[in-house]
């Protein structure tokens, strides 16, 4: 899975910045089309969402998501992180 | 998480201000309904009129977006109608405990099974912030400029004594806790009663030195105490900080209830 903000939605406070165990994402530095200046992502194929939601078959943490007050974080299926998988949780 | 699955995305983004912990408390409240597996057609939520009472609008089930300060009676009227709705409330500070005050004690005498959410972000967000019943001593506010005089009132307790078979306390910062203890409510036979203290950055945290967003979550995360320490302190005579937040469950109880399906 694949951590994603959607920028028509994000209004850009920043709680996601503090919420989140792993630090994934952080302030921005550009304003986007609609000027919200949306957090970038920090090697997001750590989150614990991403890693372990296909085989727990639930949604873990997602305490982004539920702080977010914009309903813009979600996770999309992906392939390319799928061997990374593998890879971290040793 | 689907609590997606319960929004109307076609309104989205919605109308709060960037960081408006409304957002969050309506996330929290569709994540709970959703784990205790509700059906969107026999669910309705209900709200009065301020910025936290918008919250109805962004979700799919049928909704009454009612007036000022009368949530709890539509959400009485909807109850009684048909026992078997689920039937959940959103409402302000000075929605529910401002205009509507006496709802808000009746409802809870009566132990009317709905699940209240109250939006507490201590002002008036929506017609520019002027004071409520909630604004703490000392804050500021547009009809407080050099800080309110009058004490703020303690819904939880309001809520306790009025008779509410279930009553709790969290802030927008715990989300996790919050959306327990609406499951919690939505469980429990009766009024259950969830004060969510919420942030409001404009008209608030602007005016009370909690400008960011951020800083107003990190004043929730620092000055929350649970309710076990914070009565374990009492009994030692310990010292509380004067701006301390008591959150947790303060009442879970089975008193006769109205409304209950059958
Ligand atoms: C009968 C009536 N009186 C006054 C108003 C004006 N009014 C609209 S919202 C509001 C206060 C809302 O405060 P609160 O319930 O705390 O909601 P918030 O916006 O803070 O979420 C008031 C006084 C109204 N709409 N109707
Ligand atoms: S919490 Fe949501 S709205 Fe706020 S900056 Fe992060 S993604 Fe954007
Ligand atoms: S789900 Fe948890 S670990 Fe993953 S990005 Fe969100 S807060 Fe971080
Ligand atoms: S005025 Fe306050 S309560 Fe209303 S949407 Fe803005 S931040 Fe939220
Ligand atoms: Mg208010």
């Amino acid at each position: 899975m694949k951590l994603v903000i959607d920028e028509n939605r994000c209004k850009g406070c920043n709680l996601c910045t503090q919420v989140c165990p792993y630090r994934i994402f952080r302030p921005g530095r550009r304003p986007n089309r609609k000027g919200v200046i949306v957090p970038e992502l920090d090697r997001p194929e750590r989150c614990t969402n991403c890693r372990l939601q296909g085989l727990y078959g639930r949604t873990l943490c997602g305490i982004c998501q539920l702080t977010c007050p914009d309903q813009a974080i979600g996770w999309v299926r992906e392939r390319p992180y799928e061997p990374l998988t593998m890879e971290v949780e040793y | 998480m689907s609590f997606d699955d319960w929004l109307r995305t076609d309104r989205l983004p919605h109308i709060w201000c960037s960081g408006c912990s409304n957002g969050t408390i309506l996330n929290c409240t569709l994540a709970a309904v959703d784990a205790e597996g509700w059906d969107p057609d026999r669910t309705v939520f209900v709200s009065g009129i301020g910025c936290s009472s918008r919250a109805p609008g962004y979700i799919a089930t049928d909704s009454l977006h009612t007036t000022h300060g009368r949530a709890l009676a539509f959400a009485t009227g909807v109850k009684l109608a048909d026992p078997s709705l689920n039937v959940v409330v959103f409402t302000g500070d000075g929605d529910l405990a401002a205009i509507g005050g006496n709802h808000f004690i009746h409802a809870c005498r009566r132990n009317i099974d709905l699940t209240v959410v109250c939006m507490n972000n201590l002002i008036y967000g929506m017609t520019g912030g002027q004071g409520s019943p909630t604004t703490p001593l000392g804050a500021l506010s547009t009809t407080s400029p050099y800080g309110s005089s009058e004490p703020a009132f303690d819904l939880v307790a309001l809520a306790v004594a009025a008779g509410a078979n279930h009553v709790a306390r969290w802030t927008a910062y715990h989300v996790r806790e919050v959306q327990k203890a609406i499951q919690t409510g939505l469980r429990t036979p009766g009024l259950s009663f969830i004060e969510v203290r919420a942030g409001c950055p404009t008209n608030y945290g602007r005016k009370n030195r909690l400008r960011e967003v951020t800083d107003m979550a990190e004043h929730f995360r620092t000055r929350s105490m649970v309710k076990a320490k914070f009565d374990r302190l009492v009994a030692e005579g310990r010292p509380i900080p004067p701006d301390t937040i008591v959150v947790g469950e303060f009442v879970r109880r089975a008193l006769p209830a109205m409304g209950v399906a059958p």
